[in-house]
Formats: structure tokens, sequence, C-alpha cells
């Protein structure tokens, strides 16, 4: 733990003096973790988190129970929990609405609804029970809120990593309000979580692994391809998706397919894997308007295997969603795997180590993450351009560091798209930065590149730039998935 | 650490091969474990310098490797250490840069192998391997041990004696029934066919490889003492059951100590568990049986070994009914088990929409399911199981003639016809269980009297509204013998219910708005025990 260093850029920046290099910022000043005790009876492996009215909470566990949380907000040795409901396979998913929680587990959507008010779950309605499963362990089914129409959306994990051993496993699925179950995309592998951007689209977090060099976050577009072919076999039962996609070549690009797949869309970010993380789960869209720092709208993104949370900007470039992801908290002390952010711009973040580890180190956990009024300095929005990228920051930086060249580095690659597990990153281009202008305005950076590379993650370390205060960015490197290059 | 069949296995052939000829190469077989983060060999000794081959084989569905190091090598920081810079462990493919390693495979896909073959060291020593990919190195690691014996048991034997006895007799006075060698060198009771009134007395060798104490955990049903070295380290002598754990420490020097292990039966329940802990492992079990509470083994988990009977983590049914949903074996995959205060218990097939088990006693034990990933299916706890209806079949048919076949239904599908609608809990938390046949609203409540041990009764309630269609029959059990008024099945599980025939194999009943079915046991002769 850095308490040193804290204390130091406090005093420096409290005096209004510049930060000496080697006295960079660390994230605890921008953002603290709280962990809270959780009930001695259980082990609460946190796999669903959604807000319930009066300011309470909804826990979902692997253990299969939903528990109730109450004064959740304020200090934590004043946390109430309440078992809602126990015996359930897997709560992989939780959404509130008309007085009932929906709650996705291993083979059901089922509304759960406290009749007689005490307290306690009484009714377990099945609103669908239309997929398949195996019986193996890794047919997971990770649960969405409901969207903007009224749908809940379902991810339904392959059996294993390779193959679809029951129907529309490696699928996304809507769940209409009448309950009919509707095949969405094809060519999911092994989801880690789904969530809504600030307009209501809908994206998921798949894992590293076959047809994935790394974890990414992935855009669903009812009727699309998501990239592994191991369940297209139930695409005959799914009329509405029309004929079956033309199958991935193996050992190829995923830009080369894509121009052989109609349906394939690109992952909209890599989660790079080893650097960001090694196994994305929940996804969280900032929408307290400001609460929460100054990332309004962006992701958020935890991995649970390396214990952190990342955060992820996206753009629309030719109809196609791509962004950046940036570091932004780490030392959770379990694996996270549910998320959900309050209006207040509090987000909780639950989960659990068993059978994959994780960097946190505790079997499970349940913890809050608090945004402390500072404003870090941090590249707030990487923009895709002809030539190359806009930064906007959050703060004015240093025209001198800023506009010097040298003060980037960047690099240019890509995972091979194959039926393989995982893969190193391939194809290196090493660009030559040819210009960096700062906006009048001190808030924005024009960086031109001498290539870019269609298809290609960007990486950007931004090691020499500085705040107009002297103070070095908090996380300085971002990874920027260029799956279109807009024009001039 | 964690004793599997192979370990021990290879452990003997090793031992062999290491005293018939240490100039061939020896061949050490490791496999990772699916979905545990585990290698299934933990502990391997070879010769001092003899050329070793491993054929590492990923049976799990991500990558590992498998890296030996020398030895004092703290191999957990070496992988932490890697994830400071994820950037060069990427491009290495998570291989450490570290010149303490002495062989290492490349990172192994999923279902791959990999054959690796090396010179062991001249030095003796324990040498740590592990598996360097981020996360994994906590729990997955092991030991090559050069020229250094393995701390354990070896020579174990037993002598079986009979006699009704409360406290331990004075063995050595009495002539043994039966003698014999304990070829997997764990304590365990089942050496032969009797079940009351026995006592055992285990004898071997106990290695120890440092100076130091050491901890014995002891529990056991009936009475139990441990001997190290002629003097008594830990004793639960008398009649009682298994659930107290008694610990004792002595010091001992490195070498082989004289084992006694002394224990009896009287009637019931019969069981032995022994695990040590010693200054350079964690608590390790010298028995088949892991208790249930022992203390914990490496890895921070519980060490739990499966066993009928036996739990690692039992879900304790009390005042009311507790619900269960996961893989219950021979329950589908789409099982609920409910646990019912009286120690009733059945399991519903949410598939099917039928009743498929039935047991009485204790109710279920989670832990396979959450320990480590969780896959597999459950076999039940308590007693008397039986599945009424056979193999997963649906609860209703149309036949044209009672004698007409009975639809077969995969456990794995969703009956054709058939709609869930889940369940709500009453007042008690009894649940009702509704579903659609067609047309028809099924809702399905079981309530109990007594307890399951005594007699008591499980009342199975169906309310049928809609259509009924004609010639249509419910199947109530398969196999069932008709005993007076009423049918019995395997194990003695009573059915009564109106207007039934058997057909066949089959006990059938035309579909009516009401059916009312009760299963009962013969009441159990009392514990003669506890």
């Amino acid at each position: 733990m850095k308490t040193f260093p804290t204390l130091r850029s406090i005093a420096f920046l409290a005096l209004g003096m510049s930060v000496a290099d080697g006295a960079n910022p660390v994230e605890s000043e921008y953002y603290k973790i709280t962990t809270f005790e959780t009930p001695k009876e259980t082990a609460l492996e946190v796999s669903a988190i959604e807000l319930l009215p009066g300011g309470k909470l909804a826990l979902g566990t692997r253990r299969g129970e939903v528990w109730t949380v109450a004064n959740s907000e304020g200090a934590p040795e004043k946390v109430q929990y309440t078992l809602f409901a126990s015996g359930h396979h897997e709560v992989m998913g939780l959404a509130w609405k008309d007085g009932s929680l929906y709650e996705t587990n291993r083979y059901e959507v089922t509304r759960l609804k406290d009749e007689d008010g005490d307290g306690r779950a009484d009714t377990f309605a099945t609103v669908t029970d239309k997929w398949g499963v195996s019986g193996d362990y890794h047919e997971y089914a990770f649960g969405s809120r409901f969207d903007k129409n009224g749908d809940l959306w379902v991810v339904l994990c392959l059996t294993g990593s390779f193959g679809s051993g029951a129907e529309f496993r490696g699928w996304a699925m809507r769940v209409k309000p009448d309950g009919k179950l509707v095949p969405t995309c094809s060519g999911i592998r092994s989801p880690g979580g789904i969530g809504f951007d600030a307009a209501g689209e809908v994206y998921y977090t798949d894992n590293q692994g076959p047809w994935h060099g790394a974890s990414t976050v992935q855009h669903l577009i009812p009727g699309s391809f998501q990239g592994h072919p191991g369940g297209l076999k139930w695409q005959d039962q799914a009329p509405e998706m029309g004929p079956k996609p033309v199958i991935p070549n193996d050992r190829s690009r995923m830009v080369t397919e894509r121009t052989r797949i109609k349906e394939l869309v690109p992952p909209a970010v890599y989660m790079v894997h080893g650097k960001i993380g090694n196994s994305s789960s929940f996804i969280v869209c900032d929408l307290s308007k400001g609460k929460f720092g100054p990332y309004s709208n962006q992701l958020f993104v935890a991995d649970q295997s390396h214990s952190n949370i990342s955060r992820v900007f996206l753009e629309e470039v030719n109809g196609i969603k791509q962004g950046v992801v940036f570091p932004f908290l780490k030392g959770l002390k379990s694996g996270p795997i549910g998320g959900r952010m309050n209006d207040q711009g509090q987000l909780f973040a639950g989960g659990s180590d068993r059978g994959w580890g994780s960097q946190g180190g505790k079997p499970f956990s349940f913890e809050r993450i608090d945004w402390t009024g500072k404003v870090p300095f941090e590249v707030l929005e990487m923009h895709a351009r002809a030539d190359g990228f806009e930064l906007i920051f959050t703060e004015a930086v240093d025209p001198a560091t800023a506009g010097q060249i040298s003060s980037y580095k960047a690099r240019e690659f890509t995972y091979a798209y194959q039926s393989a597990y995982g893969g190193p990153e391939i194809a290196d281009v090493i660009p030559k930065i040819t210009g960096a202008v700062v906006a009048p305005d001190g808030k924005s950076v024009r960086l031109t590149f001498d290539v870019l590379t269609k298809g290609h993650i960007h990486e950007l370390h931004l090691d020499g730039v500085r705040s107009a205060t002297g103070v070095p960015i908090l996380h300085p490197v971002g990874y920027y998935t260029l799956n279109e290059i807009p024009a001039a | 650490m964690i004793r599997t069949s192979t370990l021990l296995s290879l452990a003997i052939v090793l031992l062999t091969a290491v005293q018939a000829a240490a100039a061939e190469t020896q061949v050490i077989s490791i496999k990772t474990l699916p979905a545990q983060m585990r290698y299934d060999v933990t502990d391997f000794s070879v010769a001092p310098g003899s050329e070793v081959k491993i054929i590492f084989e990923n049976v799990d569905d991500m990558p590992h490797n498998l890296i030996l190091f020398q030895s004092g090598t703290d191999v957990v920081a070496v992988a932490t250490k890697m994830m400071e810079k994820p950037e060069e462990a990427v491009k290495r493919d998570w291989l450490p840069d570290d010149a303490r390693m002495i062989a290492h495979t490349k990172a192994v896909q999923p279902k791959t192998r990999e054959e690796i073959v090396f010179k062991a060291p001249e030095k003796p020593g324990v040498y740590p391997y592990v598996c360097t990919f981020p996360g994994h190195a906590q729990q997955m690691q092991g030991k090559m041990r050069v020229g250094v014996p393995k701390p354990g048991l070896s020579d174990l034997k037993f002598a079986l004696y009979l006699g009704d006895w409360n406290r331990l007799p004075n063995f050595s006075t009495l002539k043994p029934h039966r003698e014999g060698l304990i070829a997997n060198q764990l304590l365990q009771i089942k050496l032969d066919d009797y079940k009351n009134q026995f006592g055992i007395v285990y004898t071997g060798k106990l290695t120890t490889t440092k100076d130091g104490n050491y901890s014995f955990y002891l529990a056991g049903d009936d009475g139990v003492r441990l001997t190290i070295d002629g003097k008594m380290v830990v004793e639960h002598d008398g009649v009682h059951n298994s659930s107290e754990i008694k610990e004792g420490t002595v010091k001992l020097a490195p070498g082989e100590h004289a084992f006694l292990v002394e224990y009896f039966q009287g009637t019931g329940e019969a069981e032995i568990y022994l695990g040590w802990k010693g200054p350079d492992f964690p608590v390790a079990s010298l028995s088949q049986w892991v208790h249930p509470s022992a203390p914990l083994g490496g890895g921070g988990q519980p060490v739990v070994k499966k066993k009928t009977g036996k739990t690692g983590i039992p879900i304790v049914v009390s005042t009311e009914p507790v619900i269960y949903r996961n893989f219950i074996a021979n329950g589908g995959a789409r099982s609920i088990g409910v646990g019912y205060p009286g120690g009733f218990n059945l399991a519903w097939n949410a598939a099917q929409m039928n009743l498929a088990l039935v047991w009485r006693g204790e109710f279920i034990d989670a832990a396979l399911h959450w320990i480590d990933r969780g896959g597999g299916a459950q076999p039940v706890l308590g007693d008397d199981l039986v599945r009424p209806t056979g193999d997963a079949a649906v609860p209703f048919a149309v036949l044209s003639t009672p004698e007409a076949p009975w639809p077969r239904e995969d456990k794995y599908q969703l009956a054709a016809g058939y709609d869930w609608k889940g369940y709500e809990l009453d007042a008690k938390r009894f649940p009702t269980f509704s579903y659609e046949w067609g047309g028809v609203k099924v809702r399905e409540k079981f309530t109990t009297t007594g307890t399951a041990a005594a007699g008591g009764e499980l009342i199975r309630t169906l309310t049928l509204t809609g259509k009924i269609p004609e010639k249509s029959f419910m199947r109530v059990a398969v196999g069932a013998v008709i005993s007076g008024e009423n049918f019995t099945l395997e194990g003695g599980l009573l059915i009564k219910v109106d207007g039934a025939q058997m057909v066949g194999r089959n006990l059938l009943i035309p579909v009516r708005p009401e059916i009312k079915i009760v299963y009962a046991w013969p009441a159990t002769a009392p514990a003669h025990h506890h």
C-alpha cells in the first residue's frame, strides 16, 4: 500500500505546487473501495446486483441465494442483510420490475415475489425455461436487466470452451414480455457479464479462449454472429435469424473474416489479455450524471481474475461500435462478477474467486466504490480520426509536454482469429507519431500517425504528458480497437 | 495435500522402479484436474540423477503449464511477480524468466499434452512445481522428491478382532480373526464384511523428514487410540459418534516411527479419521475418510472426500422445507431438491414434471457444487433412495390401451407437451409445483405426517383443472409389488393410491381432477447407540 506517496501528493496539491516526477498520483486519492462484512452463515459469492426501491439492493450469489441489503450507502458497519430466497441454481442476473425480481439462473428466468410482505420471496414463477441445459458445469447463463423495449437478455455459455451440447448454448436470447424466448445473436463463447450503454444498446463480455485472443466487450446487435462458431448448429431452429453464417476460416484475422461473413460483428473493445485483465465480467454504465466523477455515460468493466475494473469509452464509426479501454481501479478483494451503480454514483461490486482464482485473494466479497470528489488527470475520451486520434483529457494539459511527440509511444497489434485457445499478440506495427497538437483550451490533443491499421488494437502510452499543474496521467496507457477508420 | 488413487499407485510403482532400476527413465504422468485448478499428482519421488520423463496432459478447458524449480523456491512469488509485468509475461506465454527453473513445459493448450525429459538433480531435496498462469499458482502446485522420503505411512497392516466391547480392549491378549496389508496406506474400516462388534489394530511405519512438533487429529465411531513409538499420543475411548476430533501433539525426529492405532466398533455407524500436520506440510489425512470438520489442508479449501453418508457442506433441514436446485444425480439437469422436516426428501424433475427421487434421513451435500467450479451431479445423502418411476419420464400420457408402452423421454430435454410454471411457498414454506399438460393446469403439493424414520407419510396431492383427455393415465411407479390393498417399491417404500392397477411393470391410475398418493417407509428399528 502506497500511503506515503498518497499523502505527499495530497500535500503538494494542497499547496498548489507541482508534483515532482516519481511522486505519482494513486488511485485511492480518487476512488475509495469500501469492503463490507458479509453474513456469517453463508459464502456471499456475489454474482448479480440489482437496485431495489427505497435505496435497497438485491444480491444474487453463486450458491443460489438472493439477499436484500439495506443501508449499503453509508458507513459499512450499518449494512443489513436479509435472505430473500435460497436454493436456486446460480443467480447470474437480477432485474427489478413492477414489484418483482426477475432472476436469471442456470436454466430459467424466474419471477420472484414476496406476496405476503414478510421480506422473503414466496412466488417463483417461471418466465421462460426454454434453453438447453446438459448438466455440464460450464453452461452459465447471464441475464440482463430489462432493455428499452421491455425485453430481458440472456447470454448462454457454450458447453465448455469449444462446442454446444444443448439447445442454444453459445447464443444471446431475448425474453419478450410474454415470456417468449427469441434467439437473437449467435457466436457467444463464455460470457462474464451483460449490460447496456447510455443509449440502451446491449453489450456482453466474453472471455479469452477459442476464437478469442483476449477477453472482449461485444455489441449484441440482433441477427449478428459474435465470432465463435461452436453454437451455429442451432441456427436451423431460429428461422428469424435467417440462413447460417459462413463458417470462419481458422487461423485467420477478424478483419479478414468480416469481409467473408456479413453477420460477423467484431469485438467493440479487446480487453488486452494479461494487461487489462484475463477474465472480463460485469458491465456498468455510469448514468449518475457526474456523481461518480468525470466519466458520464462511459462503461466500467470488471475482471474476475485481476480483481480490477477498467474503463471503456465507445464511439460508432461506419456503423460499428469501437473504442478504448483504460485501467481504472485495482485492488478489489475477490474476483468481481456482479456490479451495479446507484443514482448517487456509488458503484457496488461483488464476486468470488472459486474455481479460477483471482488476484484479490479472498474467496468472496461485496464492496462499494465511491468517488472522493477529486478529479484524476486522465484521458477522458479517445476518438479515432482518419489520420490518428483525438484525445480529450479530464483537465487542461501542460502544452509543452502534451505537445511533444516524444511524450507518446504507440504500437499496433492484433490477435489471430483461431480455433485454438487464446493466442499471442501478433502482427506488430510500430507507427510513427507525426504530430501532437494541443487545442487552444488545453483540454484536447490531436495526434497524427503515419499509419493506422484497420482491425488492430492501437496501444498508446502517454508517460510524458503532464497536466497544467504538472501531474502525470494516473493511467497513462490505453488500448483502442480500431475496427473502422473514419473518413477524413 | 490431496491424495488421489493415481498418486498412490504411482508412488508405489515409483518406489518399485527406484529400487529396481534407478538407471532407467522414470515416467511420471501428470494430468490437470478438470475445472479444479489442480494437478492430479502433487507429490512424487525420483532417484537422484536419474532421467525423468513427465507426461503432462491438460484435460482442463484452459491452458496450463508445469514448471519445476530448485528446492526452496517460493513458486507462488515467482508466479505473482510475473503479473507485475503482464506485458512481458504475455510475450513469454507466462513462462518465468528465472534461473531457478529446472524443467518446464510450454503453455499446454486444452485437450493436448506435452512430454518433457530432464535429469533429476543429484542433490536430495524437495523440488516444487507449479502452473504459472495468472491466478493458478496458489492451488496448482506439487513437489518432486529427490532422495528424500515422503512423510507418511508405509507397511500398513491390520489385524481384525471380533468382540463386544464398550471400551478399547487389550488387543495384545486377543487372537486376531483376520490379518492383512492395506495397499493404499490409509486407515479404513471396511476391511471385512463385519458391520458391528469388531476391533481393528493398525500397525505400520510413520516416516517424518523434519525435526519438530507433529499434531494428530483423531476421530472415531467408536473408541480409538493413537500410539507412536510406544507412547500414547491421543485417544477417544468409549462408545460415541465421530463428531468430535481429538488433538494430540508429539515431537518427532526425522526417520521411521512405530505407528499403532487401535479402534473398536460397537453397533451402528462406524468411522475412523486420522489427520496430521508437520513442520514441513499442512494438514493431510492418514485415513480414507476425511472428517467434514477436519482442519484445513493446503490451498485454503477443506479437504473433502466423497463418501456416501458423509458430507462436506451438508444442507441441514430444521423447521421448514429447504430447496436445493442443482444437478442432483438421477434427478435430471433441472432438479429441485426439497428436504422436508421429519426426514422426508424428494427431487422434483422440472424438465419432466415428475417426482424423480424420494429418500429419507439427511437431505443433500452441496460440497460438489460449492467447492471449486462446482461440476457434476450430486448423489443425495440419507437412506432408502427410491426412483418411483425409474428413468426420467412424464407423469401423464394418453394410452390407446393401458398395456401400451409409456413414452420415453430424454432426461436432459424438456418434456414435449408440458410447460413448467414454477412454484409457490405457503406460510410454512411448503412448495406447490405448477405446470401445464396440454390445456390442463396441474398443481402438485407434498405434505408430511410424523417422521420418515417412524412410519410417517409423505402425501402427494395433485389438482388438475381443464379438460382431461380420454384414456389418460398417470404412471405412479414402475416395478411395484402388490401388498394387500397397497403397493411396495424397492427399499420397502409403501405406496397408497386409489384406483391403481399394475399393468405389466407400470402402476397406473386413470387421470382424475384430484389425485392423492401416499408414500411411507416402514419404521426403522431404534438406533442401538448414541
